[in-house]
């Protein structure tokens, strides 16, 4: 589904990513783990497309497309979804008519009709009741007075309205209680462990992991990966540290 | 007509740009009216009048109080609000009388130029709700003078919905004891503005709220100039102005709030954003604060800003492209400004307006002249 051969890329003409290759399958959920400024969240950030990220070198593909010559838009449409580490605050648009315009910008994009309003009303409802976010806060701004935790779940709860191919989530763990975590865990498997979809998950703990089984666990160092595994790689980090791993 | 206009080196006139104007007022008029007007759906049998090129078009027209004909205004100081003559229409509402819905006014012009005046005279507790819209493409001059008398309450609401050509709005208003005035102005159509309000609280506890929002594209320019003149003590006023600017387009707001010696206890909000959707396009803010009273609270600002990166790339990482983002982000900036109208209907109709100024931009190429 997601092929990424030999990536380099620089922010402001600093090289952040140094060669990475990884390969990511139809059904497989995958974690990234590494220290902090290793380059993860940018990885996430040029796969989504964000401008000011250059590629230098190296090539993704996803499903057989060209990623990197597209726009972030494209990339959307065609499947990718971006769970921000830090989402964003918009004021004056609700979350609601935020998703409504995705939703639809994305159909438009592929040639499918708009989703009709009490259709978006049913889905965007479910999707809430499934993540904890009642209707009151689906109608606030998108992410204003959202607390740390909150934000996250209205990020899953976006996926779960868009419904994406592939899910590149940054953090989504972070600021989570342990109540919240448990139903954004769920909320991710039931989303998106299809056999026709695929996670790649960047995270710094293992108990996230405990709830979303990673089928391959890689450590990102250096903005490249330096070390793959199976999930007993995750838990000998956590037992380890990466000074040892990584090494 | 000779034209004897300010030229921009006058301050007061230095971000309009009045030099199209002999050339619009030389336009044929074609008299053409289309089969649609765009009436605000407010569920009433509510007047409605139309004024083609100037004309009062009596057969599409229910004046309901209005009256038609001569009018006692003037503004001979004001260099296109002298034009305005001597014709046009009045309402006058007598103690404790409400007009019946929103009276509904729709200023066609199929070019060349019009001058009309008005005449709003409520009498004490008198209230009433007006709408304006102008459409068309050749030059709309008014002046409307307004007394409203202790305790009376006027709203209006002015739409700019041009296809091209100018609007000049004057008005000259005066808010008695315990009075309201509100004026919304709204700007999103395809000519460009002038206007000019000259509000004075005269009486005690007098309120007024002058605000709206401007959206200029291509190389249009809209420029509003208010002046709130508190004379009475209690009184309070509120500017709420939103201004954006596209392409080259330029969308200045100069607001300028007066408390005169006696006029304690005044309380004067004043709030100017701008939004630059390009780097070409220009917003000129210009708040000030003249006070000769000491107990007196004002509080103004005024920003200018882009579009927040950030926020565009998470709006695109959803699917949503960059002129549907700039459309959204838009609209929640205006949003300050048009969500204070009081009247769901009027609200939503400019909303709507805001929306499908943004639908026809990705129809007119040509608004993107000249830019390289
Ligand atoms: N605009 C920028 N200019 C220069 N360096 C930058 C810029 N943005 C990020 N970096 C650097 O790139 C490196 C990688 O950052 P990135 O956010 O990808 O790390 P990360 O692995 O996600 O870390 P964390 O675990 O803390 O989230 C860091 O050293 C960071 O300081
Ligand atoms: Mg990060």
């Amino acid at each position: 589904m997601l092929k990424i051969e030999n990536l380099h890329a620089e922010i402001d003409g600093k090289q952040i990513l140094n060669g990475l290759t990884l390969s990511v399958g139809a059904g497989e959920v995958h974690a990234i783990m590494g220290p902090n400024g290793a380059g993860k969240s940018t990885l996430g950030y040029v796969l989504g497309g964000r401008p000011g990220y250059e590629v230098t070198q190296g090539s993704v593909s996803f499903e057989g497309q060209d990623l990197l010559d597209m726009a972030a838009n494209e990339r959307a449409a065609a499947g990718l979804f971006l769970g921000f580490q830090y989402p964003v605050e918009i004021p004056g648009v609700s979350n609601v008519q935020f998703l409504r315009t995705a939703l639809n910008s994305q159909r438009r994009a592929r040639g499918e009709a708009e989703i009709s309003a009490g259709d978006f009303l049913r889905l965007s409802k479910a999707e809430g009741e499934a993540l904890g976010m009642s209707m009151d806060m689906l109608k606030r701004n998108v992410n204003v007075g959202f607390s740390g935790g909150e934000k996250k779940r209205n990020e899953m709860v976006q996926m779960g309205v868009i419904d994406p191919k592939l899910a590149v989530l940054d953090e989504t763990d972070s600021g989570l209680d342990i109540d919240a975590l448990r139903v954004v865990g769920d909320g991710i498997n039931r989303i998106m462990r299809q056999p026709h979809k695929a996670v790649l998950l960047i995270t710094h703990y293992q108990r996230l992991l405990d709830i979303v089984a990673p089928d391959f666990v890689h450590v990102l160092a250096d903005g490249r990966i330096v070390r793959s595994g199976g999930p007993e790689l995750a838990l000998q980090l956590e037992r380890e540290g990466y000074g040892a791993i990584a090494a | 007509m000779l034209l004897d206009l300010p030229s921009t080196r006058t301050e007061a006139w230095r971000w309009s740009d009045l030099s199209a104007l002999p050339e619009i007022a030389q336009r044929a008029k074609s008299g053409v009216v289309p089969t649609a007007l765009p009436w605000i759906d407010c569920g009433s049998e509510s007047p409605r009048l139309v004024f083609v090129d100037g004309r009062y078009d009596e057969a599409r027209s229910k004046a309901g109080p209005i009256q038609i004909g001569r009018v006692l205004a003037s503004a001979p100081d004001h260099a296109l609000a002298r034009l305005a003559g001597q014709q046009g229409w009045s309402l006058k509402l007598g103690e404790g009388h409400a007009a019946p819905g929103l009276i509904q006014i729709v200023h066609l012009t199929s070019g060349a130029a019009d001058h009309l005046a008005a005449e709003i005279v409520l009498e004490a507790d008198a209230q009433a709700s007006i709408a304006e819209t102008y459409m068309g493409e050749g030059w709309t001059n008014r002046l409307t003078v307004i007394a409203l008398a202790k305790g009376a309450r006027l709203m209006l609401n002015r739409r700019m919905l041009g296809a091209g050509g100018f609007v000049s709005l004057t008005d000259r208003a005066d808010v008695g004891e315990g009075a309201s005035l509100t004026v919304a102005t709204l700007a999103a159509g395809g000519n460009d503005s002038r206007v000019d309000s000259q509000i004075n609280l005269s009486g005690q506890t007098a309120f007024a709220e002058i605000g709206g929002a401007l959206l200029a594209r291509g190389r249009q320019r809209h420029d509003a100039n208010l002046v709130l003149r508190h004379d009475a003590i209690g009184g309070a006023s509120r500017q709420m102005w939103r201004s954006v600017a596209d392409d080259r387009a330029t969308a200045s707001v100069a607001a300028r709030v007066e408390v005169a010696r006696g006029a304690q206890k005044t309380d004067g909000v004043q709030s100017l954003k701008g939004l630059l959707l390009a780097r070409s396009a220009t917003v000129n803010l210009k708040p000030e604060l003249e006070i000769f009273a000491d107990d007196v609270k004002c509080a103004h600002g005024a920003t200018v800003g882009e579009l927040d990166r950030n926020t565009l790339f998470y709006l695109a990482s959803r699917g949503i492209g960059e002129s549907e983002a700039k459309a959204l982000l838009t609209q929640a900036f205006v949003a300050d400004a048009i969500d204070r109208i009081g009247e769901e209907a009027v609200r939503e109709a400019y909303a709507t307006d805001v929306i499908n100024w943004f639908s026809q931009s990705s129809l007119v190429p040509s608004e993107v002249e000249g830019r390289s």
